[in-house]
């Protein structure tokens, strides 16, 4: 693989894998906290899931778009872990 | 890598647009038709050509119908390896019944959850399903497809490839990607506004097939995107099923909270009890729409723990003056008869939500806006094909000169995507009519035929569009657009006639009788011929004149 493709690869699986574990950890923190704060639990999942896909959506052009691909990474990588920790965090303190 | 933003949205639009195109545009072709699945039912199923029936009496009916119901063998053998030891044969405890109609059903799908014994995981069901004549009772053969609602609406958000889910993640990848394409061909174009209004037909090709990709994508992108983000919306719980694995011991607390609050039990008790006459509860619960000012038919009817002393019945109202599925629900014990609950009016985020996904699979009775979704659905069709046309002119000059292979392998694809699909439905329509009532021992299931049928004129479809594909290597077109044209044509008619002989539903008697359902089948198929036909014939004159300007075209010398 050349450089260019190199790049190419990382832009998709950045924009893909990166992309789908942000969007976990935006609907998990997003699921969990909202449930937390006291709205019902089916309205947080289906609220967190239609702003999830838009966040996708987001991500995911941002991913071709931004001028430093390890950045990407970082944020993507970095975000949705933390924020999938958090979700967990919020559930153990509510059982 | 890209120079600036511009130009990373149109790598992204040209690739995925490309990869992914081709399972988008049976996702829109197919979600084009499954508008219509219910009608294409009756046209696949001559017995259920009658007019569509209320919910009928759970006591005299739905009971007994429900009370021998047991998995097909093919449900229990994916069941394998999701089971500790050997699988049952037989299934003891059902969990939920359910019966679902609309306004557009003269025959009543019913389905049966039964639980699973030694399952490794423990809430695993195993569902069985049957489909009734209403009216009698009687039930339709097992083996009789629906090719509306139970083969071409699958192959729209599942493509029927169900291993591992595999084919809900690739059309929900490729709606991900249809969003991805509609945001950046709009940054990709500065004269947005401009192009709404722009179609050159008479300019040279390439230029009029950019106009119509970017009318087609332009004026119907509230509706592409719309679809799109609902259509992921409505399978979320695959893509991510964080409620079920990450967060399932938050859920099973909201649930267990749930049943204490809405007093509907969550689990079964474990001592048998009967069930009282539903039939009684069916009347009380349309006493309380009515007193709502809601009087409204049955959509929904559900039975769970069955033959437990917690059982409920669960009675819907069809949502069919409204754009969400079912509502209004009301509880009631299922041995006493008692009410247990009704439910509260939805939430907002609630009503957010019922409003998307009930607009997206449109079970409410608007007619008009029902082919304002099959020409969107289209629209999305003729934006996707141009796309590939585009990339295909744009290319195919250039690859000529380099001997690259590129562009032919591309527009052999489009091909057996986009006339080879239309000759796909169309031969599995004609194989409906032509195949025996039940097939002879040794062969497949009838409905296993007729799937069989469509792959195989599918794969046909696709050979021949790769056989023929030589010319457009030396920069010409690949006669298979205007074979397969052709095709399409003398298929659809052949599936008219087929349906007059086989059934003597003609076009007289259906139209004359005013039952649109089977005769807008064969209306459409006859529209469709029509416009195949005008498009083999200018893709004949075309052919003809780029002969005639270039009558030694062996080579690329005219790129």
């Amino acid at each position: 693989m050349n450089a260019q493709q190199m790049q190419i690869a990382g832009r998709v699986g950045a924009a893909l894998l990166g992309g789908y574990a942000f969007t976990w950890g935006v609907i998990a923190l997003g699921v969990a906290g909202l449930f937390a704060a006291g709205m019902e639990f089916h309205d947080a999942e289906h609220l967190c899931n239609i702003m999830g896909f838009l966040v996708f959506l987001a991500v995911f052009l941002w991913a071709f778009a931004a001028r430093r691909l390890s950045r990407v990474w970082v944020v993507l990588l970095g975000g949705g872990g933390l924020m999938a920790a958090s979700a967990s965090l919020i559930q153990r303190m509510l059982l | 890598m890209f120079q600036n933003l511009r130009l990373s949205m149109a790598w992204l639009h040209t690739w995925f647009g490309l990869v992914l195109g081709f399972v988008l545009m049976v996702v829109f072709f197919f979600g084009a038709l499954s508008v219509f699945d219910r009608e294409i039912d009756r046209w696949a199923i001559p017995s259920s050509r009658f007019e569509a029936q209320p919910m009928p009496s759970f006591d005299k009916v739905l009971k007994p119908v429900f009370e021998t119901m047991q998995p097909s063998a093919q449900r229990i053998d994916r069941l394998r390896d999701k089971v500790n030891g050997p699988v049952p044969t037989h299934f003891t405890t059902p969990t939920r019944w359910g019966a679902y109609t609309t306004h557009r059903d003269p025959v009543l799908g019913m389905f049966v959850g039964y639980e699973v014994p030694n399952a490794k995981e423990p809430e695993t069901l195993i569902f069985a399903s049957r489909t009734i004549d209403p009216r009698s009772g009687v039930s339709l053969p097992d083996d009789q497809l629906k090719i509306g609602s139970g083969f071409f609406y699958p192959l729209h958000y599942s493509l029927t490839f169900y291993w591992k889910n595999l084919g809900y993640w690739i059309v929900g990848l490729s709606a991900l990607i249809m969003l991805a394409a509609l945001v950046s061909g709009v940054i990709m174009h500065r004269k947005l506004f401009r192009e709404l209004f722009t179609f050159r037909p008479k300019k040279n090709k390439q230029r009029s097939l950019l106009d119509l990709h970017n009318l087609t994508g332009v004026v119907a992108l509230p509706f592409h995107f719309f679809f799109a983000l609902t259509g992921l919306v409505i399978f979320a719980g695959i893509y991510f099923p964080i409620t079920h694995t990450q967060l399932e011991p938050l859920h099973e607390l909201h649930e267990e909270l749930d049943a204490e609050e809405t007093g509907l039990p969550h689990k079964r008790a474990g001592v048998p009890a009967p069930i009282g006459s539903v039939d009684a509860m069916v009347v009380e619960a349309q006493r309380r729409w009515a007193e709502k000012g809601m009087a409204g038919d049955v959509g929904f009817l559900a039975v769970q723990h069955v033959g437990d002393a917690n059982s409920y019945v669960s009675i819907y109202r069809a949502g069919t003056d409204r754009i969400a599925l079912t509502g209004e629900g009301i509880h009631f014990k299922a041995s006493t008869g008692e009410v247990l609950r009704e439910d509260p009016p939805s939430s907002a985020v609630d009503s957010v939500n019922e409003f998307l996904t009930g607009l997206h699979l449109q079970h409410f009775r608007h007619w008009l806006l029902r082919w304002l979704y099959v020409l969107g659905g289209l629209a999305g069709c003729v934006c996707i094909a141009t796309g590939f046309l585009f990339f295909v002119e744009k290319r195919k000059r250039q690859h000529a000169k380099q001997g690259s292979q590129g562009a032919r392998v591309v527009d052999a694809l489009a091909v057996t995507t986009v006339t080879g699909m239309v000759v796909a439905a169309l031969g599995i329509l004609i194989a409906n009519r032509l195949l025996p009532e039940s097939m002879a021992t040794g062969w497949p299931q009838r409905q296993a035929m007729e799937r069989y049928i469509f792959w195989g004129v599918w794969a046909l479809a696709m050979v021949h569009a790769f056989w023929r594909s030589a010319p457009v290597a030396q920069g010409r077109l690949n006669p298979a657009w205007r074979e397969q044209c052709l095709a399409i044509a003398g298929l659809a008619i052949v599936a008219v006639m087929l349906n007059w002989v086989t059934t003597g539903g003609h076009l007289l008697r259906t139209l004359s009788a005013s039952y649109w359902p089977v005769a807008g089948v064969d209306l459409f198929m006859l529209a469709g011929a029509g416009v195949a036909l005008s498009a083999a014939r200018k893709l004949k004159q075309r052919a003809q004149r780029v002969s005639a300007v270039q009558p030694n075209s062996s080579g690329p010398a005219h790129a």
